[in-house]
């Protein structure tokens, strides 16, 4: 068995195309078009700050503080048009950004001709911060118009702050910030650490069966004289430790690069939320994959020595990968909890276990039943993949 | 020695629909099964070089895959130097060395840890896969790729080291299925002179091939199998005795015309 898996080993290590997935693509590749993605971002967000606004102002002399402001701003650029022309097309050609309606009623004295209600017609679509920079104007506006109005009713500055907001509910949040957090991106941790780990065991698994098959190596190692369930052994561990590598290299250094990229304000947040999960929990979210990729191991191979040919094995594998999104998927319903049946179905309850340890609320008596169950599907897997490495029928299809 | 004795193997046939015409009127094919082997017999001493011919699909392969144990029987027996194939194939296996025809490297591997590989398989220590791989470097002329990465190996190249994997542990039996199909003239030769080789050292060997100028030079003797039965078995001079002392080639084809008769 431990010949197999070295010589399996030898030869990962020298596959480029295996490499390149398990150890260039999460290391350089997905940082690099995180950073390429967020430079974009940034930089369309920049451009939509900074850019001038062609705006057109109807009904400007009913709220002259709004216009002169307008026409004070640097990112402004007025733009006469008539009152009545059709605003939609005006900002499909791209003549003005946004329209600006102030009705007839609008007034300082609120008291007396209530709300106002102004129209700001924009092509909302895309990247833009035309609402943005619009209500920041208005806002400014409607602070002075209340201090008008407050001072005009004679109220005291305790009583302005009670008519706008006279009941206050305050949030008194039981869960601390591990359990928050955990909630919130607890369940999308585990969706990302199986898709990883599955990535990086599938193409080791496609050349250890179907591979083997295609080069014409199978029929010669099945004649040494090794017990096959050793040759199976030493395939599935070179699989497993595959997606088990795979995986933490991905981890590693999405949790590196997003120190890097976040610069700061992201670095306080990761620094308190990692520091407050326990090496403990992170020892039992390792354990608890280790099952899980045993399943994916099992199942690869069985699929990779079924298939005749390294692209057949490989469409397999694709339907695989769509059919185990389920219950990853099922992990981050809303109401999906590690309770009553949800705790027996397979891959559903790792992945809630693991968002249970992320929040530090895992009842660890029910983590060890819900390894010990994964661990024996995985062990019945194990012992088909034996079985159909025994099957001539699948062997010399 | 090697003894066959009515050996027989069906296989399940999948698909029966996505068969052609010429497959679905073999008689061998029988209801959901095919009967790719019915009745083999033959026997090779101690020294023998044995000449396994047969046209295309007659069973040949499953034949020799029977007797590697890579393929279970469904009928009949097979002994290795009086080891039960079918009843001890682990020890067979060691009794064992096989080339089959669709035989392949590990491309990333060079030439000579592909051999390493399966010595190692085999139980053998360091030294003795050491001074065995270079005592079938110097037979096979492989002194020169040796220790390249097999993935680039020539045809030649690569049926070179495959040979020297297949009896890295000096098996007690060859098993050759067509050992020199695709080769150049040059390399045919070496792997002729191998084959003899083997016999000189009194090691039987069993080669399929359909080139009779290979048969008339190293084998002693002849078993034709057709449609999954051993038609003929016997010496090359009592082969040539089926086209009334002719060339082989007549006396092949004699040999498969009684045979449909």
């Amino acid at each position: 068995m431990w010949l197999v898996l070295l010589k399996e080993l030898k030869e990962l290590v020298r596959d480029k195309k295996t490499l390149f997935f398990m150890i260039a693509v999460p290391i350089l590749v997905m940082p690099a078009f995180a950073g390429i993605a967020i430079y974009f971002a940034q930089n369309a967000a920049t451009e939509a700050q900074n850019k001038v606004l062609n705006y057109a102002l109807i009904g400007a002399e009913y709220a002259p503080e709004i216009d002169t402001k307008l026409l004070q701003l640097k990112g402004f650029n007025r733009i006469e048009i008539d009152p009545k022309a059709d605003y939609k097309k005006l900002i499909q050609d791209n003549t003005v950004d946004f329209v600006l309606e102030i009705p007839a009623n609008y007034s300082n004295d609120i008291l007396q001709t209530g709300q106002a209600l102004l129209k700001l017609h924009l092509n909302d679509s895309g990247l833009n911060r035309v609402f943005y920079r619009v209500n920041e104007i208005v806002d400014e506006q409607v602070k002075k118009l209340r201090e008008i109005a407050f001072k005009k009713l004679n109220l005291s500055e305790k009583q302005s702050v009670a008519v706008l907001k006279p009941i206050i509910l305050e949030k008194i949040n039981t869960a601390n910030t591990r359990e928050n957090w955990g909630e919130k991106i607890g369940g999308l941790i585990p969706y990302f650490i199986f898709i990883l780990c599955l990535q990086g065991a599938m193409f080791p698994a496609a050349d250890l069966g179907a591979g083997e098959k295609e080069r014409g190596t199978l029929e010669t190692l099945l004649i040494s004289p090794i017990e096959r369930y050793k040759i199976v052994l030493g395939k599935f561990l070179t699989i497993a430790f595959a997606g088990l590598t795979s995986a933490l290299i991905t981890v590693s250094s999405m949790a590196l690069w997003g120190v890097i990229l976040s610069q700061g304000l992201a670095i306080q947040f990761v620094v308190t939320f990692m520091s407050s999960i326990g090496a403990v929990d992170f020892i039992l979210m390792f354990l608890m994959l280790v099952p899980v990729v045993a399943i994916f191991a099992s199942i690869l191979l069985s699929l990779s020595i079924y298939a005749k040919s390294y692209k057949e094995a490989q469409s397999y594998m694709g339907t695989l990968m769509m059919l185990l999104f389920i219950p990853i998927f099922l992990a981050m319903a809303p109401g999906v909890e590690l309770k009553g049946a949800w705790a027996w179905v397979p891959l559903t309850n790792v992945a809630l276990a693991i968002k249970e340890l992320i929040k530090g609320t895992m009842d660890y008596f029910q983590l060890i039943a819900i390894f010990g169950s994964t661990a024996l599907i995985a062990v019945g897997l194990l012992a088909f993949c034996v079985n159909w490495f025994n099957k001539e029928k699948v062997l010399f299809r | 020695m090697i003894e066959i004795k009515n050996l027989a193997k069906k296989f399940v046939v999948e698909n029966p629909k996505k068969l052609s015409e010429q497959e679905k009127k073999d008689p061998r094919l029988k209801g959901r099964y095919f009967h790719s082997v019915l009745d083999v017999t033959f026997t090779v001493e101690k020294g023998q070089v044995l000449g396994l011919l047969g046209p295309n699909g007659a069973g040949k392969t499953t034949t020799l895959r029977m007797l590697s144990t890579a393929l279970q029987p469904n009928h009949g027996s097979v002994y290795i130097n009086e080891v039960n194939v079918l009843e001890d194939p682990l020890i067979a296996r060691q009794k064992i060395g096989f080339l089959s025809g669709t035989t392949g490297l590990y491309g990333r591997l060079t030439g000579r840890e592909n051999i390493e590989y399966f010595g190692q398989l085999h139980g053998m220590n360091k030294l003795q896969i050491e001074n065995r791989i270079e005592e079938l470097s110097a037979l096979l002329e492989m002194e020169t790729f040796l220790d390249r990465r097999s993935e680039n190996f020539s045809t030649g190249m690569k049926q070179k080291t495959s040979i020297a994997r297949a009896v890295i542990h000096n098996p007690e039996v060859v098993i050759l299925d067509e050992p020199t199909t695709g080769l150049d003239i040059m390399a045919t030769q070496t792997v002729l002179d191998f084959i003899r080789g083997l016999k000189n050292k009194g090691i039987p060997v069993i080669f399929s091939t359909h080139h009779l100028g290979e048969v008339e030079e190293l084998c002693d003797r002849v078993t034709v199998i057709d449609n999954g039965v051993s038609q003929f078995d016997g010496s090359v001079d009592e082969f040539r005795g089926q086209a009334q002392n002719q060339n082989l080639h007549a006396a092949f084809l004699a040999t498969i015309q009684q045979g449909e008769q």
